[in-house]
């Protein structure tokens, strides 16, 4: 059988995870992610009022999805994919039109202040090109992020979604997230209209 | 548990990205495709009542899009790569072949307006004196054949450009609606509908804007320097024009917004927000109230829609009413939050709001010049002739 093209995702065990932050954390550091802008980060909410009460939490990161919207909004191409199936961008091609900002449904691009182009998670490419994991895997200290080659039956995502009811943020946008999520809550993983001007009232 | 009981304690903040300066080219492409359309009315789709408008529909639409793009530009986070768009080409994604429509469209419409004022430039090199002499001299750029053979090579011609053109139009403002209905994860923005609302609300405000320059052309700048009777009946029945361009545009929105409020979670909170949440004023009141409906009754009502005044204040009003819809619909749709419990924020760039105002005085300016130097509404009597008529009036 002829070898399957590595596609690399993750798998988030919200079960093990304490939102303790340091994902957050250590991809600012490792990737110089400039104040005020995130490459991950972890979403919090409380459910419920006392006694009847619980806390979530959600990482999140690029999803490169398997179907990007943000690549084919990309007029000049910058947005492409690598060989390892992770979501890049050519910085030095993007012209900053902020358009894949808008087309991506998860939040999950903005725009570096420093270098003024679009940027993102890159599954920590530079790292795992060198054999390394991406920094917030590595750093997770109660192993909830696991990462690995979803085209590898032997790999331990690839067990983890095969033998787990796994979840990944907004199916019904068709984009295939390669992000899966193990324990999430509904009211954490997308959006909530129900009071959106609470603010301003 | 009661099912709202969901607090959002930890969360990033994620602004609205396309702001204004996206509103306002939206804005800017709309009025060009406006009045490249009614200005095809008379060359391309024959009705000759409208010939006296093609020359200076035609010159708006040329002078609008030669402004446009710069919005687009200076919006850029790296304006200095804006160029790259012509050589690096993703057939899937809306600007990119959005960039081709731009290039293409006002070219075909500066040499459409170059044939139609072929033979004013001509004979103006020869009969006039001074700057506009040798100004048409060089704008005939050696072509002075006006043999009947040429004039009818030139019809010809006139009637092909034209009819790229209007599809073309169409395109260049279809894309534009196009750039946000693909984008599935805008609830707001993704429907069917959206190019379709685009290209009637550019109607709308092409008409708006068509009617004020002519008026304001037409009694300042033209060699008659007054609006004859004929005229004001022309503009009369383009106001009748756009009653209906209203009537189609009020229709799709209503057709949107009832598919928008019983649609997904995300467009029903879009539909809140705009019906009854902060944005009404702005979408109930300003758009369709201000933008829509005055106008829209203004335009019907026997006692107003032959009042030049009342007209051209209707026309004042669906350009503001077309100016809140591309904001409502381009930052409010960004504003549909799409990972937090509350509205996304916009934070205006002062330096966008500058740009916005240059452009503005760039263009003005570009159409006083145009219209004051170019012969949009011919050549007019010889200057001589003119101070007989004025002698005449003045005895009377």
């Amino acid at each position: 059988m002829a070898e399957k093209k590595k596609r690399y995702g993750m798998v988030i065990d919200l079960r093990k995870c304490v939102g303790c932050n340091a994902c957050t954390v250590s991809c600012k550091i490792e990737n110089q992610v400039p104040n005020g802008v995130y490459r991950t980060w972890v979403k919090e909410i409380e459910k419920g009022t006392y006694p009847e009460v619980t806390r979530h939490r959600l990482p999140r990161l690029c999803n490169h999805c398997d179907n990007a919207p943000c690549q084919a909004a990309c007029p000049v191409e910058a947005t492409y994919r690598a060989e390892d199936g992770s979501i890049l961008i050519d910085y030095d091609r993007c012209i900053g039109c902020k358009y894949c900002m808008a087309a991506c449904p998860f939040d999950a691009r903005f725009i570096n202040p420093i270098r003024k182009t679009a940027e993102k998670c890159t599954f920590c490419y530079h790292r795992v090109e060198e054999g390394l994991l991406p920094a917030c895997v590595s750093t997770c200290v109660g192993g909830a992020r696991v990462f690995g080659d979803i085209n590898d039956p032997q790999s331990l995502v690839s067990k983890l979604i095969g033998n787990n009811p796994v979840q990944v943020l907004k199916p019904e946008m068709n984009t295939k997230p390669m992000v899966f999520y193990i324990g999430a809550d509904q009211d954490i993983m997308g959006a909530r209209y129900n009071n959106l001007e609470k603010g301003e009232k | 548990m009661e099912l709202d009981q969901v607090t959002y304690l930890a969360n990033v903040e994620h602004p609205v990205q396309l702001g204004y300066m996206i509103a306002i080219y939206f804005f800017y492409t709309g009025l060009s495709a406006g009045s490249f359309v009614l200005s095809s009315l008379g060359t391309v789709f024959g009705i000759k009542k409208y010939m006296p408008i093609a020359k200076a529909g035609v010159l708006m639409a040329v002078a609008l899009l030669a402004i446009a793009p710069l919005h687009l530009i200076a919006d850029l986070e790296q304006p200095g790569r804006f160029y790259t768009l012509l050589f690096h080409v993703n057939p899937r994604s809306a600007i990119s072949y959005g960039t081709f429509l731009l290039t293409l469209y006002p070219i075909n419409s500066a040499i459409y307006l170059w044939l139609m004022m072929r033979k004013d430039f001509t004979v103006g090199a020869k009969s006039l004196t001074g700057f506009r002499q040798k100004l048409y001299q060089f704008l005939t750029f050696g072509k002075t054949d006006l043999s009947e053979g040429a004039m009818a090579r030139d019809e010809k011609w006139i009637k092909r450009l034209g009819t790229i053109g209007v599809p073309l139009a169409l395109l260049v403002h279809g894309y534009t609606g196009f750039i946000l209905a693909n984008i599935q994860a805008r609830a707001l923005w993704h429907t069917g509908l959206m190019p379709l609302i685009f290209l009637m609300s550019a109607m709308v405000s092409g008409t708006g804007l068509l009617i004020l320059v002519l008026l304001i052309t037409q009694r300042f700048i033209s060699p008659e320097r007054a609006i004859t009777p004929e005229r004001k009946a022309l503009i009369q029945d383009i106001a009748r024009l756009m009653m209906w361009f209203i009537v189609v545009d009020g229709t799709l929105m209503i057709i949107d917004f009832i598919s928008l409020y019983f649609g997904s979670a995300a467009g029903h909170a879009a539909g809140e927000l705009f019906l009854y949440g902060s944005h009404s004023t702005m979408f109930l009141g300003v758009e369709i109230g201000l933008g829509l409906l005055l106008p829209f009754v203004i335009t019907l009502w026997s006692k107003t829609r032959k009042s030049l005044k009342w007209i051209s204040f209707a026309s004042v009003l669906t350009l503001i009413g077309v100016i809140a819809m591309r904001v409502n619909f381009v930052v409010g749709g960004q504003q549909i939050p799409l990972s937090a419990d509350v509205l996304n924020p916009y934070y205006v760039e002062p330096k966008h709001l500058m740009f916005i105002a240059l452009f503005v005085i760039a263009e003005v300016t570009i159409l006083f010049v145009a219209f004051k130097f170019l012969p949009v509404y011919g050549l007019g009597k010889s200057s001589e002739s003119r101070l007989k008529v004025k002698q005449e009036v003045l005895a009377k």
